[in-house]
């Protein structure tokens, strides 16, 4: 099971409630462990992440809306992608008063249990607009496990 | 303020929206200094070619375009749609519509609203005798 401490602040955060929808979802559908653990504590955030394939290459993308690419840390150990990166709160001088604070800051962690291997040393991250992509060539076996079968 | 969240639709309800129609809601922080009030609303993904503000008398609004998934790609984990971002905020007099600036870096928008001249804080010196 998925867990996503429950927070106040939910009701402001629609992904994190369809996110917590998706994983029942999966959770209901493959009767397992779709492999993507929510991971939050204190101060921290939970940036959405997308997971896609290609033919060639998994795909995994992060929405980090005002972080550079050096905030981010992203690793891979044995399958697992790690994202990692804080978030500073942007301090406005001479700010008086605030209307809303809906934006999130902190730190967050995010791992991912990659769906095949991959050529690891080929792992290209790139950072754009506030969106985190990291394309993971698929390995030789991985890509080799489709077989194409004759109807005839 | 004005906030609809019909970004999804319940599985088994309602058929969704066509893709133009829905949208994501930026979550925004809104701070006041002296002369002006400062807006942040995190719009991942969307450039400064695809951000459009737009003030019509008293009503602001953002808007934010993301470019499509890569064709080729399918799903495996979703946690967010590459809808467009957008949002609708009402004005008071207060803020002088001429001078709004706006500007986004990393995903980001900033907009500084300025305050008119009325609407400021002005200290009155108090004279000692």
């Amino acid at each position: 099971m998925s867990l996503v401490p429950w927070k106040k602040r939910e009701e402001s955060r629609p992904l994190v409630g369809l996110q917590r929808e998706m994983n029942r979802l999966f959770d209901d559908f493959f009767g397992r462990d779709f492999g993507i653990e929510p991971f939050r504590g204190p101060g921290q955030w939970l940036p959405a992440l997308d997971v896609s394939e290609t033919d060639k290459a998994v795909l995994v993308k992060a929405e980090l809306p005002g972080l550079d690419a050096k905030d981010v840390e992203v690793s891979l150990v044995g399958g697992v992608l790690t994202l990692r990166g804080e978030k500073k709160e942007e301090k406005e001088e001479k700010t008086k008063s605030f209307h809303r604070v809906e934006r999130s800051y902190g730190v967050f962690e995010r791992a991912v249990q990659l769906p095949c291997p991959v050529k690891t040393d080929q792992v290209e991250a790139t950072f754009k607009n506030g969106v985190l992509t990291v394309e993971l060539p698929k390995s030789e076996e991985a890509r080799s496990k489709t077989v194409k079968v004759k109807v005839g | 303020m004005t906030d609809t969240r019909n970004i999804m639709k319940r599985p088994g309800g309602e058929t969704p929206a066509p893709r133009e129609e829905r949208y994501r809601i930026p979550q925004v922080d809104i701070c006041e200094t002296e002369d002006s009030l400062i807006l942040l609303a995190d719009m991942p993904g969307v450039t400064e070619k695809g951000v459009d503000v737009s003030v019509d008398e008293d009503v602001l609004s953002i808007t934010g375009h993301v470019s499509p998934p890569q064709e080729d790609s399918r799903p495996l984990y979703t946690e967010y749609e590459p809808l467009p971002f957008r949002r609708v905020f009402t004005l008071s007099q207060e803020i002088r519509r001429d001078g709004i600036e706006g500007k986004i870096a990393n995903g980001v928008l900033r907009l500084t609203l300025p305050k008119a001249e009325e609407a400021r804080v002005r200290k009155v010196p108090i004279k000692t005798q």
